[in-house]
């Protein structure tokens, strides 16, 4: 089925589909570029002729993306940072160290990834209450830092490590956090990547935990005062909206195109996959 | 494993050490809160008791002869199924095809890009995509002379608006799980075929698709965890209507939890919700039995 007809086909059905998911892209850049007189104009859905900055200018005057920014990036990282730093090293127990029941305790990581905590809201605001963490940065962190997710690949990628590398490190007398610094997590950088990536795109875009667990702007984080932002605008100014909708998107894009290829040959032959 | 490195008491001590830290965010945010949620879904708590009082399986009881709770399950069921499948679908046809031609990155890169949109920002696209005078969507229908549609403001299509959007976001990450896989399959396995006398759908049919058994599982209970989050796209797109018409069960036990304060009945609503997912995922298992035991080792 190489024949010439058969790669024409799918050439054209990959270029279609590509069009299919590039197009929202392209109206949502060129929305947020046209002034609003543009945008109800016959040519709207083609590139403004005459782009404009200002309803970027009216989204930031509007309400606080900055700030939104600011504590996106906290938030973040923080969930990132502590994650890896509770969970490497389970994972390299369950990994390199044999003890009793160590599978039944992998099992609770394991079941943690099938139950996401948008399911958990209910029982983890009443946890956060009791705390008196509501309305913190905190309560946007603390929640996601057990990572069952994190545990798995990480288990996967430090059984592959050979034991003769472990062995001899052993010998140079390395202890347990010598070990993991100096051989285990170096040789799990593409994983230890593709999981950054992964969770910081899953983080920037949580959304029904910080709408139950912030009233404020000053705690709010980007996804959350998008949603604010668009109930309290009135009517549809569409250059204005997309504008927002730009800029919480533009820096996963960038981040993204950036780092695409990559993030794509570490995802598929890191223990990401079925 | 790590010989002669901490003998004895010493191992269990750092085992201890490594293992709690995460042990300990697992407990508080995961285990007491399924726990908890089981234990209040038996008691009757909201802003006009003072105290929780307890009442048994009554709080499961209304909601088995509520109407509103079939439908939002209806709809969770539907939004599921339709979500997955085509997903599924899309995901395996186009590993295959990007698999087989030149330009991977390029395809590769810009049907996964969706992906990458916050599904705050996912919302507000496709609220626009799907507006009915101007939207892109309905001006192309237009074009071709076909009948425009309501999408998001009428009952009969406000889910299937969200399911369309869910699908073009996904597909493309799904498809990379499934472009690993392929990566696994050996070109022998396809050579003989070939000297078989297969043909391109037959070499698919009967090679591809078995083998990326595991893959598939894999997609299928990530999909499925998927369905029971899509809080977000429900609550900017449509706050679950017209009506219940696109509630799902995240959004209906949001409503009662946080606009309603009837933490009981929220906390049945997330037992079921809990059991639900159990009762799939182990069900998904089941049905690959073995593949998996390999693939989890």
């Amino acid at each position: 089925m190489f024949t010439r007809a058969g790669k024409w086909v799918k050439y054209t059905i990959l270029t279609i589909a590509s069009l299919i998911t590039l197009v929202p892209f392209y109206f949502t850049a060129i929305m947020a570029f046209k002034a609003p007189k543009q945008i109800l104009s016959g040519r709207y859905l083609l590139p403004p002729l005459h782009p404009t900055v200002d309803n970027f200018l009216r989204v930031f005057g509007a309400a606080p993306f900055l700030t939104y920014l600011l504590n996106t990036i906290i938030v973040v990282t923080g969930i990132l940072a502590l994650q890896l730093l509770v969970i490497i090293p389970a994972a390299y127990v369950f990994a390199r160290i044999d003890f009793p029941f160590s599978g039944a305790i992998f099992g609770l990581y394991v079941i943690q990834i099938m139950l996401p905590l948008q399911a958990l809201i209910v029982p983890n605001y009443r946890v956060i209450n009791t705390l008196g963490l509501v309305n913190t940065r905190l309560a946007l962190i603390l929640p996601f830092v057990g990572s069952g997710y994190c545990a798995f690949l990480l288990r996967q990628t430090f059984k592959q490590v050979p034991q003769s590398l472990v062995d001899s490190a052993v010998i140079d007398g390395c202890t347990h956090f010598g070990l993991i610094r100096h051989v285990f997590l170096p040789l799990a950088k593409p994983t230890l990547a593709v999981f950054a990536l992964i969770s910081v795109a899953t983080h920037w875009n949580d959304y029904l935990w910080p709408l139950i667990i912030t009233d404020n702007d000053s705690v709010r984080t980007l996804t959350i005062g998008l949603g604010m932002f668009v109930q309290h605008q009135s009517g549809a100014d569409w250059g204005l909206l997309m504008a927002g909708t730009l800029f919480i998107t533009g820096p996963l894009v960038l981040l993204f195109l950036l780092v695409q290829r990559s993030f794509i040959e570490s995802f598929m032959s890191s223990g990401i996959k079925g | 494993m790590i010989p002669g490195l901490t003998p004895g008491r010493h191992k269990y001590l750092t085992i201890a050490l490594f293992l709690l830290p995460s042990l300990a965010f697992l407990g508080l945010f995961t285990y007491y809160p399924i726990i908890s949620s089981f234990y209040l879904s038996f008691f009757r708590s909201d802003p006009f008791t003072v105290k929780p009082i307890f009442v048994g399986l009554q709080n499961y009881i209304e909601f088995i002869h509520n109407p509103v709770f079939w439908q939002v399950i209806t709809n969770n069921v539907i939004f599921a199924v339709a979500t997955i499948l085509p997903t599924m679908l899309l995901a395996l046809c186009f590993a295959i095809l990007i698999d087989e031609v030149a330009l991977k990155s390029f395809f590769r890169g810009s049907l996964f890009l969706p992906k990458v949109v916050p599904y705050a920002a996912l919302a507000m696209i496709w609220v626009f995509l799907y507006e009915p005078n101007i939207g892109p969507i309905n001006r192309f229908l237009d074009l071709l002379g076909l009948p425009t549609i309501g999408w998001l403001g009428s009952s009969q299509s406000s889910l299937l608006a969200i399911i369309i959007s869910m699908i073009w976001r996904n597909f493309g990450y799904y498809m990379l799980i499934y472009l690993a896989g392929l990566q696994n399959i050996s070109r022998d396995l396809y050579d003989s075929a070939r000297v078989d006398g297969a043909s391109w759908l037959n070499r698919h049919l009967h090679v591809t698709i078995p083998l990326l058994g595991p893959s598939t599982l894999f997609v299928f209970v990530v999909s499925i965890i998927q369905s029971f989050k899509a809080f977000t796209q429900v609550q900017l797109m449509t706050r679950g209507g017209p009506g219940y018409s696109s509630s799902i069960l995240i959004y209906y036990t949001y409503e009662f939890a946080f606009k309603f304060w009837k933490m009981g009945k929220a906390s049945t609503l997330t037992s079921i919700m809990i059991l639900m997912l159990i009762f799939l995922v182990i069900l998904a298992f089941g049905f690959y039995g073995r593949r998996i035991t390999y693939e989890m080792k």
